[in-house]
């Protein structure tokens, strides 16, 4: 039996977290392929024409997978483990995955108010018709990668943190930081100008990391959002390290973007660290992209 | 330093606001009728990305601040997902940035919450304020009765024009009503003069439902005036979503409980806001037999545009004419006047084949 899983949105919240977890309970995992061309313009055509850009790619990935697999694994994402929301269009998104595609929708509902997300994985696997012992096994190797994978990303950080070149954050939600289609290489761009990029995601959150030179301040205003809160902790902490810009990407139309970009705004201003806030979508041009961040490292005046 | 109040705008239910705060014994400017050139003041000052709501109640509060307010009143943290939440805190830096020093008040929409503030602000008595929120409250229902009235005879009335005439009398008269015993004459003159209007009992008329965001249904300011454009087009227009129907599902939660169960084959969570209710209430309206839905929300919302598919889904399977309207600062009156008689052709021609 092969398990589709569409390599956009809400897959960057966990990468391989998934498909460990299903490939170790005896499924076939088909990951959708990288982000591309023609599954933008896809994605675009079915959806709603004013809902975001992150959620385009994302129905544009599940109808790749349409008819190449058994199931298709679209979760919903409601609170995480701190008891905060995720966006308010991931709750709806296997039912809108139902009208988009024949191939059956598998999906359990993560509500860490009402369950454990241990208990939520054993419903799951009741779903596929395996037992407690396999799900456990499974979960565990699943988790073993991840904290792993966390290692491997903190030590980039510090190794990031120690180089001599202007170090540039970008601020924006994973599953813009990480698909290199949809962020047009920035990253890449970033280092070809002389700069070191660095994923606002790479930052040790305050929470697990002791703070090095000051506490956590207590931020200004309380997100209900997940990423919200995360993204602010974590400014407060990059703060403490010497950065020179800051670039926020954020997808056209976000909703929750447009709030948090007003505090994460205000906060880089303060502290007087230039701020570029750059809109992507569908239309989005290389070139123009190019160009913006040419200026932007020019008014850096390194 | 006396507070002088202002709200936002919020069609024909800011009266009751300006009421409530009145009879506190607060000073009370309430905001301009909403116009294009209070949108567009809004818009300058506002977050570019952000809702339109948002942009218009700034702009509400801007036509204010020039004639003497000096404290906002703005519900905060209101319980749901979407971004209605940061209203109170962005409205705040958004003013505050553009230069204006305003006393923001924001308050939890919780009843205890809501108490404790006006008590805090009015420095009224328990019994003023309970008396204040009676008068209030009656006064909203009134409103609501008319607005119920409106819809109905609009396309019966023989003599074109003449509830609309009443109608908007009576919203004058209320505006300037500062005592319970004149509220109660002008109730009883107004139903007294509705009853006279004549109309054409037996007259076969489409019906056409709205459902959507709150703010943009009920506003007619924002929605072009929607309701009285069909009305005088000879379609009853019927509309569930009031100030009320909010208030009441706010304090009772079960009715929610009750919507899930009506719409899990379409959506098993709510999506924030009131994405849930439209889904409900149009397949309500489906099974009810009406000859159209018209879908209103502000240019991307976030509840509305994610259950918009599901909507267009039940819109399929039935064969209701839908209309869905997406309204923001550019929108232009000439455009959407061109959709609502198209639309209207569509359903009377849905109406006429039945």
């Amino acid at each position: 039996m092969i398990i589709g899983i569409p390599r956009a949105l809400i897959y960057w919240k966990r990468p391989c977290f998934w498909e460990i977890f299903f490939e170790n309970l005896g499924f076939k995992v088909l990951l959708s392929p990288l982000t591309n061309k023609e599954i933008i313009q896809k994605g675009t055509m079915v959806s709603d024409p004013e809902t975001c850009f992150s959620n385009k790619v994302y129905w544009g990935h599940l109808l790749s997978l349409e008819g190449k697999c058994n199931f298709i694994f679209v979760p919903r994402l409601k609170t995480n483990k701190e008891k905060l929301e995720y966006c308010p269009k991931f709750f709806a998104l296997p039912d809108l995955a139902k009208i988009l595609v024949k191939t059956p929708i598998l999906t359990e509902t993560f509500d860490e108010r009402r369950e454990k997300f241990e208990k939520t994985l054993l419903k799951l696997g009741k779903k596929l018709r395996k037992n407690k012992k396999e799900v456990e096994r499974a979960k565990k190797i699943a988790f073993l990668k991840e904290k792993e994978l966390e290692k491997k990303k903190q030590k980039e950080f510090f190794e990031k943190i120690e180089s001599k070149k202007p170090k540039i954050v970008l601020v924006s939600h994973p599953y813009n930081l990480y698909d290199d289609y949809i962020n047009l290489r920035i990253k890449d761009k970033l280092g070809e100008l002389g700069a070191e990029a660095i994923f606002i995601d790479e930052v040790p959150n305050p929470k697990t990391q002791h703070p090095i030179k000051s506490q956590v301040p207590s931020p200004d205003i309380q997100f209900h959002w997940e990423f919200g809160k995360e993204i602010m902790e974590r400014i407060s902490m990059i703060l403490d390290y010497e950065i020179t810009g800051v670039i926020e990407l954020s997808s056209f139309q976000c909703g929750c973007d447009a709030v948090l970009k007003e505090f994460v705004e205000r906060k880089f201003k303060k502290n007087k660290i230039p701020f570029l806030y750059l809109i992507i979508d569908e239309h989005t041009g290389e070139a123009g992209i190019q160009t913006r961040l040419e200026a932007f490292i020019d008014t850096l005046g390194l | 330093m006396r507070p002088i109040i202002t709200f936002a705008r919020w069609g024909n239910y800011t009266i009751v606001f300006k009421t409530l705060f009145e009879q506190l014994g607060l000073k009370v400017v309430s905001p301009e009728k909403t116009n294009q050139e209070t949108i567009a003041q809004g818009v300058k000052i506002a977050p570019e990305m952000y809702c339109f709501p948002l942009k218009v109640n700034l702009g509400n509060y801007l036509s204010a601040i020039r004639r003497g307010a000096n404290t906002v009143f703005m519900a905060t943290s209101l319980s749901g997902s979407c971004r209605l939440r940061y209203y109170g805190v962005v409205q705040d830096k958004s003013l505050s940035e553009a230069g204006y020093k305003v006393n923001f008040i924001t308050f939890d929409q919780s009843p205890r919450a809501l108490y404790l503030k006006i008590k805090e602000v009015s420095g009224a008595s328990f019994w003023q304020i309970l008396k204040a929120v009676y008068f209030a409250f009656k006064e909203l229902r009134f409103i609501e009765k008319l607005e119920k009235k409106g819809q109905y005879f609009r396309p019966r009335e023989k003599k074109r024009g003449e509830t609309d005439t009443i109608l908007r009398e009576t919203f004058f008269d209320l505006e300037n009503i500062k005592n319970f015993k004149k509220f109660s004459e002008l109730k009883k003159r107004t139903f007294e003069k509705i009853s006279e209007i004549e109309i054409d009992k037996k007259k076969d008329i489409p019906k056409v439902a709205l459902i959507g965001e709150i703010y943009t249904v009920s506003d007619s300011a924002i929605n072009f005036e929607v309701e009285e454009k069909l009305g005088r087009e000879g379609i009853e227009v019927h509309r569930e979503m009031d100030l009320t129907y909010h208030l009441k599902k706010a304090i009772f939660p079960w009715k929610d409980w009750t919507i899930q169960n009506k719409i899990n084959p379409y959506l098993k969570s709510t999506v924030g806001g009131h994405g849930r209710d439209a889904i409900y209430e149009m397949l309500n309206y489906v099974k009810k037999d009406f000859d159209g839905i018209i879908h209103l929300l502000p240019m991307s919302c976030m509840p509305e545009s994610t259950i918009r598919p599901i909507l267009e889904k039940i819109h399929l399977q039935s064969g209701i004419p839908f209309l869905s309207l997406s309204l923001d600062e550019q929108v232009g009156e000439a455009g959407v006047d061109t959709r609502f008689e198209a639309f209207v052709d569509v359903v009377k021609n849905h109406h006429n084949k039945k």
